[in-house]
């Protein structure tokens, strides 16, 4: 057996997502480093000078406390790869912005996958009745080395969600998930490193489609679910290409997909990639509908859930800002303010 | 800065502030006596994140260290308790950034010390 599976289920209760305010259209970089055209997405969102995951994971955090009527987290578990500082915790800084201090609170880190480890985290957590609820968050400012092909995608944002015991006013039962992990080097970045690097095509067949593969099977296969039994489906999100691609090869449709498939605007928000594509799908998904989730971790792994949407979702509707509200409340910057606000310029 | 700043964070990250037992006044930054009946029954309280600008300005020539967020805007914020806050807004158009536009509080970086010194966090508030 490769499921993991509380023997007490738990629910998500609440959901919050941040999408910061600035669009840097991915032309922008091509006139600056390559001329031509676009790049695979059409912007990235980015992050103001004075934003970084700390920030943007108390905004989402709030939201999703604010939706679960929860102000109790047993856990306050913070998935990134864009810590502010590389010692001293971001969770303890977004629990005591929540007023938390009785609480579990730590840092994940595993590339693009730390906000569905933490996910799983909170579920065991609190299948096992260690705590009522707790906090997993998906949050990175992700940087491309300027000039980089990662630079066209490299963006910001992410989601919360508050996981509890289930309850009347559960939005959605995570069911049960996989994890598939290996050794695998196709993006890094060393201590003391500005930006990460990667080894261009090998980021795709043995890493991504290798690994959400296996989640995703491994899954099915432990469940005898298959594709159509799921309403909608959200891959990790790298560039817009992978995760259609990888929709196809399981089976699924681009109708199952295009709810949550939120790289071509905003770009790849690393960590918060799975989780804000859950988040969209979350604000329209009806009571009954599964969802498929499954994010993707360089270095490398990938995390498959089964959530199942309750009765609860349609009372949180209209509680929060929706992914979509966030997408459209956006300006346009030009490359020097993206040099100025992601720190690329050094007086 | 730092141990200052520590002791009174939740004012910067939560809007701690303080309301009176006596006549129920609200207050904004904390007071340790009521500004209006002058009672020192006074508790903490977490003040409403939602308001609307009064007036504000647009800062060319900010103070030193805040230098990078220039231009900003400054404005005088009446909380919906009736407290006021000086804060800048952000992730506002200019044309959004006026009086009695309704506001929400976010949390962003106020001050970073340098490369290797301390982050800073604070309000700050957005333009519904």
């Amino acid at each position: 057996m490769y499921l993991m599976q509380s023997k007490e289920r738990a629910a998500i209760l609440g959901y919050g997502a941040y999408v910061p305010y600035y669009r840097l259209p991915t032309t922008e970089i091509a006139r600056v480093w390559k001329g031509g055209g676009s790049g695979p997405n059409v912007e990235k969102a980015v992050a103001a000078i004075d934003e970084d995951t700390v920030t943007m994971a108390i905004e989402a955090s709030r939201y999703a406390m604010k939706m679960a009527g929860t102000d109790k987290l047993g856990a306050v578990f913070v998935g990134t790869e864009s810590k502010p500082y590389a010692v001293k915790p971001s969770s303890t800084m977004v629990a005591q912005a929540l007023g938390q201090h009785h609480t579990l609170a730590a840092d994940l880190e595993f590339a693009c996958k730390a906000g569905t480890e933490a996910m799983q985290i909170v579920t065991g957590l609190v299948g096992s009745g260690m705590i009522e609820a707790g906090l997993a968050v998906g949050m990175d400012t992700a940087q491309g080395r300027p000039g980089d092909d990662l630079e066209y995608t490299a963006a910001s944002g992410g989601a919360a969600y508050v996981i509890g015991r289930m309850s009347k006013k559960a939005l959605a039962v995570i069911d049960c998930s996989t994890s598939f992990v290996s050794d695998t080097g196709d993006f890094w970045r060393r201590a003391h490193e500005r930006y990460p690097r990667h080894l261009s095509r090998f980021t795709g067949e043995p890493a991504y489609f290798y690994h959400i593969e296996n989640s995703v099977k491994t899954l099915f296969e432990e469940t005898g679910h298959k594709p159509s039994d799921f309403k909608y489906a959200v891959f990790h999100q790298p560039n817009p290409r992978f995760p259609v691609e990888v929709a196809s090869r399981l089976g699924f449709t681009m109708e199952q997909i295009k709810t949550g498939l939120l790289n071509p605007l905003i770009g790849n928000t690393y960590s918060g990639s799975s989780p804000i594509g859950l988040a969209a799908v979350l604000d329209e998904a009806q009571p009954g509908d599964k969802i498929l989730v499954a994010s993707f971790g360089s270095g490398a792994g990938s995390d498959a859930f089964c959530i199942e949407v309750l009765e609860g979702v349609t009372g949180a509707r209209g509680v929060n800002p929706t992914v979509r509200s966030m997408l459209e409340r956006s300006t346009k910057i030009d490359y020097s303010t993206y040099s100025k606000f992601r720190d690329k310029l050094h007086k | 800065m730092a141990i200052q700043y520590w002791r009174i964070r939740d004012r910067y990250y939560r809007l701690i502030g303080s309301r009176c037992g006596a006549c129920g006044s609200e207050f904004f930054p904390p007071v340790y006596r009521c500004k209006k009946c002058g009672s020192e029954d006074i508790a903490d309280r977490e003040m409403p994140r939602t308001g609307k600008i009064l007036t504000h300005t647009l800062l060319h020539e900010p103070l030193p260290g805040f230098e990078a967020l220039a231009p900003f805007y400054l404005a005088v914020v009446k909380l919906d308790n009736g407290a006021k806050v000086l804060t800048q807004i952000v992730d506002s158009p200019p044309d959004a950034v006026k009086s009695g536009a309704k506001v929400r509080a976010v949390v962003r970086r106020a001050k970073v010390d340098g490369d290797s010194g301390q982050i800073f966090y604070g309000y700050k508030f957005v333009v519904e």
